[in-house]
């Protein structure tokens, strides 16, 4: 990537610091294959993997910026996009579809102003539909973050964004 | 070797080869898509499925299966072509098929392998691709619609040009290739991945709508733009050179290319071409024929002091008439390339291995175990020769040391060692590199009885690796380690660029460098030595036919200043730009103000030739025949593509039409003049122009080595002041390729590379103006921020008219200049 393309990019995403990257990539660099182990601690570091944190990483790495690109876009697991402080997971398998899942789903996107796999602009919330969590018992199914919450209904909604919208950013 | 049965026929291959390999060694033809010899076997596409009896007929991949003792092959059965159409039949699902608005149509290997297989219909349905085409630079259109995900552009990117631009993105059916974040290209367009597309994916931009592929004359030829000698093919088309066609048979280098090469061409149809002979009339050149300009130009060289100085892009044969005109003339004083730019292999070499020539080639990189390479800008200078130390180094392991003043590409390479020296250093690094062999006694057995070894020893007392180092900027660590690594390498090859950019690299560095290999007797095995790199198509040509003063007579920079006094009256300058090219722009405007008389051929008005008393419009290399000799003394011939543009004439038809008017007698060929070079230049006598062929046949060079014991210092660093390096940019050759579009595309000017250290200290941002000012002048520059820089150390290339380095740069190796916003 040009210098001139880098530095835009650092103009768009004023806020990210790299000493979080460059300790990650301090902690693994002499190790072989260390692609993998960076990504997932700079993803870590910052929710997500920052465009400027991905070409530091290309940089010191001696790897093709471009190669990188490929690896976040292959894995699932990788965000090119900051994520909301609370990530909310509504499932939409099976058990949860017929028990009304889409209800939930269309509901969540009507409070939160945002629809799959985005985040809101305060960075406050990431909406994902996923496929059966493994509790259909308690469908329609939903998570925030590491909390529960079964037998969904829109009710439930808005009493979760209630309560999630109280809570502190950081 | 193995013996095999393929199609029932009994067949032999090496046992390396693959069964596509030992099919295609034996005239049987696999189809195959993703596959290429140049690259490693991939397997992807599985369009090169056969049936080996052994496995139970099963179906594998001819590309990457190796070829086993007996093996029993067929490769088109029914089931197996049923196979290949299902292939082409799932590829043909999602791509647009728009064959008829696609420049690769006639050259496609799908739109053939579709032809061959008649896959007329399919039998399944699916949505097409609508991927959003990428028109974000302006050399290569990539359309994603069209993709087989053969995935040999994003390989070759890698494996060979090492820049990895492209890549696998995305996962399952959504799978495309694309940069980084999505963003445009921004590569070095070299184009490799172009060539190598099976597909209408990837494709020339400039070649766009302008011809069928089979509507193209195909001319092979030799690149004319740098020393490595590229061949070439060339698509024409109502006289007109539209494109460069790739053709992996072509050269040592397989039809790989760089951006000059490749998309440089523009300048041979440039519409700034010369058309008729202008004549100066008061403050203007007016258009005049032929026989009246070539008649005052007659005149003014009878009467006497005239000098001349040429560009090595001339051809061999032209050079050899320059020279006799001069002779005719009676003049001595003719030079090229600014006198420095050949010193390595006039003098350096001359003095050290006794030959003016490089002993090793660009073969010798792949069959050697350790190149040290003097500066990264051998990548800029020679990109295609920086392919091949790419190859050595990734694939075969080959060792590889830098000694450069800046970072480049080469030194991302896998465990390239870069010795990051302070620049101007470079002759007391390679000494205290020698001092080092001498002192760990590390010298081959024979050194001692080489002439002026005792002489090397005393001169070599003062570089103790403790010293230099802490002068370079180094540990007196790295410098032994290479000393050791140098000696203990049994095939270390020692490879430099030179050119009018590098003053540096000089008659010293080549001595001090034939002193490594003289040391360690690292010359003469295949595989090992030195080779010097000059710049131009036919830098060593314009060498081997001695086109550089002899003692006494008048240099380069001489003949400028004998302008500037009065002592040359006459100056012929033929292709040459010295107000762009030569340091010190001043020094050389004067003399060509004060030049009586000024006469330049050249194919454009180049600031030079606007200068001129008369002007002679010359053809480009695509227009004529002869040799061009490249770096390693490869000799190789060039056949017209074209028609001659307007009037414009072959330098040879110049030359010898003057030669004529002197009273002389001009060769009628350059066939004839050819005979004459094989019969009289040492290493050219076995060569025969109507069999040289364009692959062309090497120059034997012979050499007797000498120790010749150099010093050099750098020039002292001045306090308040950054160290200015110039070079080449990977995307010019010369001030020729200003007139080339594609390399004008993607590098339009000058620019002032910065450490981003210095940049933030200064709060210089990229593209921000600055002001460069040394002893002999300023300009102004835009800032390019560059991760490769060291701190105080800034970088500028040469080629450009505007805002040309040779405003404030003098010829110094290094040049100490202040930089202000
Ligand atoms: S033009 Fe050359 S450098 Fe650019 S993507 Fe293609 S192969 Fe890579
Ligand atoms: S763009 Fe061309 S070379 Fe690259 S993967 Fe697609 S078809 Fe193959
Ligand atoms: S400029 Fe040099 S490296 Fe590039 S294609 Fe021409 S000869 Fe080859
Ligand atoms: S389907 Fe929702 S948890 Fe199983
Ligand atoms: S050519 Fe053999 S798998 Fe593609």
């Amino acid at each position: 990537m040009s210098d001139a393309v880098a530095q835009q990019i650092e103009e768009q995403e004023p806020e990210v610091d790299l000493s979080l990257a460059n300790s990650v990539i301090d902690k693994y660099i002499d190790l072989p294959g260390n692609l993998m182990p960076v990504l997932q601690g700079v993803q870590d570091e910052y929710g997500y993997i920052p465009r400027v944190a991905a070409d530091l990483i290309a940089e010191r790495l001696n790897v093709y910026p471009s190669q990188i690109y490929g690896v976040l876009t292959f894995y699932a697991q990788f965000h090119l996009k900051p994520r909301g402080r609370f990530i909310i997971r509504v499932c939409v398998g099976t058990a949860c579809h017929v028990q009304g899942a889409p209800r939930i789903v269309e509901t969540f996107f009507d409070k939160l102003g945002i629809g799959h796999a985005e985040t809101t602009p305060d960075l406050r919330y990431t909406f994902e539909k996923v496929a059966c969590l493994g509790a259909c018992g308690m469908a329609p199914l939903a998570m925030v973050n590491d909390s529960t919450y079964g037998s969904m209904t829109v009710q439930k909604v808005a009493e979760i964004v209630d309560d999630y919208n109280q809570r502190p950013l950081k | 070797m193995v013996n095999l049965t393929i199609d029932d026929k009994q067949v032999t291959a090496p046992k390396t080869a693959t069964i596509y390999e030992a099919a295609k060694l034996n005239g049987i033809n696999i189809p195959i898509l993703c596959h290429d010899n140049k690259l490693k076997p991939f397997g992807a596409c599985r369009m090169c499925l056969v049936e080996v009896e052994q496995m139970k007929g099963r179906q594998i991949p001819a590309c990457t299966t190796p070829v086993t003792e007996g093996m029993i092959i067929l490769t088109s059965t029914p089931d197996i072509v049923k196979a290949r159409k299902m292939v082409l039949e799932l590829l043909l699902l999602n791509h647009p098929i728009d064959c008829p608005v696609c420049d690769k149509g006639g050259d496609c290997d799908l739109q053939n392998l579709t032809y061959e297989y008649k896959v007329s219909a399919n039998r399944f349905t699916d949505e097409k691709f609508h991927h959003e085409i990428d028109y974000n630079n302006p050399l290569i259109e990539r359309d994603m619609n069209r993709c087989v995900l053969c995935g040999k552009c994003a390989r070759i990117c890698d494996e060979i040009v090492s820049f990895g631009a492209l890549t696998f993105i995305d996962r399952g059916i959504e799978t495309k290739i694309g940069c980084e974040f999505e963003g445009a290209l921004n590569c070095e367009f070299c184009g490799s991945c172009v060539s190598v597309c099976p597909v209408g994916s990837l494709l020339a931009r400039p070649f766009k709508f302008k011809s069928r592929f089979w509507a193209l004359t195909k001319q092979k030829t030799v690149c004319g733009y740098c020393g490595t000698g590229c061949n070439l093919t060339l698509g024409v088309k109502d006289n007109k050179v539209l494109t460069t066609i790739y053709d992996d048979n072509q050269g040592f280098h397989k039809g790989q290319l760089c951006v000059r090469g490749r998309f440089g061409y523009q300048f041979i149809n440039s519409d700034k071409r010369l058309a008729k002979p202008l004549i100066r009339r008061g403050n203007s050149l007016v258009e005049s024929s032929w026989d009246e300009a070539l008649e005052l130009v007659a005149g003014r060289l009878k009467s006497g002091n005239v000098a001349a100085l040429a560009t090595p892009r001339l051809a061999n044969e032209e050079i050899v008439l320059f020279k006799k005109l001069m002779e005719l003339s009676g003049s001595k004083d003719y030079d090229h390339s600014a006198g420095y730019a050949h010193s390595a292999l006039t003098e350096g070499f001359a003095k050290s291995l006794g030959a003016t020539a490089s002993p090793s080639t660009i073969l010798d990189i792949q069959k050697s175990d350790l190149l040290l390479v003097v500066k990264t800008d051998a990548y800029e200078t020679h990109p295609v020769v920086g392919f091949e130390i790419n190859m050595a180094v990734k694939n075969k392991g080959v060792k590889l040391y830098i000694l450069s003043d800046k970072r480049g590409k080469l030194a991302r390479l896998p465990d390239a060692k870069t010795l990051l020296h302070t620049p101007g250093n470079e002759i007391a690094l390679i000494n205290a590199v020698a001092k080092t062999i001498l002192d760990e006694k590390l010298a081959g057995a024979s050194a001692g009885s080489v002439e002026g070894f005792v002489e090397l020893e005393k001169g070599l007392s003062a570089f103790t690796p403790e010293l230099v180092s802490a002068q370079c900027g180094l540990t007196a660590d790295e410098i032994k380690q290479l000393a050791r690594a140098y000696a203990a390498a049994e095939k270390p090859l020692i490879i430099f660029p030179v050119g009018l950019a590098y003053p540096g690299h000089n008659a010293e560095m080549a001595s001090a460098l034939a002193n490594l290999a003289i040391l360690t007797g690292k010359l003469g095995v295949e595989g090992s030595g030195i080779l010097c790199m000059s710049e131009k198509n036919n830098s060593q040509g314009a060498v081997d036919m001695g086109f550089y003063p002899e003692a006494g007579a008048k240099n380069a920079i001489q003949i400028l200043d004998g302008c500037a006094s009065g002592a040359v009256k006459t100056l012929f300058v033929a292709g040459e730009n010295p107000l762009v090219s030569y340091p010190d722009q001043t020094r050389v405007r004067n003399a060509l103000e004060k030049v009586d008389f000024l006469v330049v051929s050249d194919l454009f008005l180049t600031e030079t030739a606007a200068m001129a008393d008369v002007v002679l419009p010359a053809c480009s290399f695509a227009e004529k025949e002869g040799t061009f000799t490249a770096i390693d003394r490869r000799v190789q011939h060039f056949k017209p593509a074209i028609q001659k543009i307007g009037q414009s004439r072959s330098d040879f038809e110049i030359f010898s039409t003057l030669i004529t008017l002197l009273g002389g007698r001009a060769p009628v060929s350059p066939a004839a003049v050819f005979a004459e070079i094989a019969a009289g230049v040492p290493g050219y006598e076995s060569m025969n122009y109507a069999t040289l062929g364009e692959t062309g046949q090497f120059a034997k060079v012979a050499i007797k080595p000498v120790f010749n014991s150099v010093s050099l210092t750098a020039s002292k660093a001045e306090s308040g002041k950054m160290a200015l390096v110039t070079g080449s940019a990977l995307y010019h050759c010369g001030t020729l390729s200003q007139y080339g579009e594609g390399p004008m595309h993607v590098c339009p000017e000058g620019y002032l590379e910065i450490s981003r250290t210095d940049a933030a200290n200064m709060k210089v941002g990229n593209d921000d103006l600055l002001t460069v000012t040394s002893a002999s002048g300023s300009a102004k520059l835009k800032a390019r921020v560059s991760p490769r820089m060291p701190v105080g150390v800034v970088f500028s290339p040469y080629h450009f008219s505007d805002s040309s380095v040779n405003q404030f740069w003098s010829g110094a190796a290094v040049t100490w200049v202040t930089l202000a916003k």
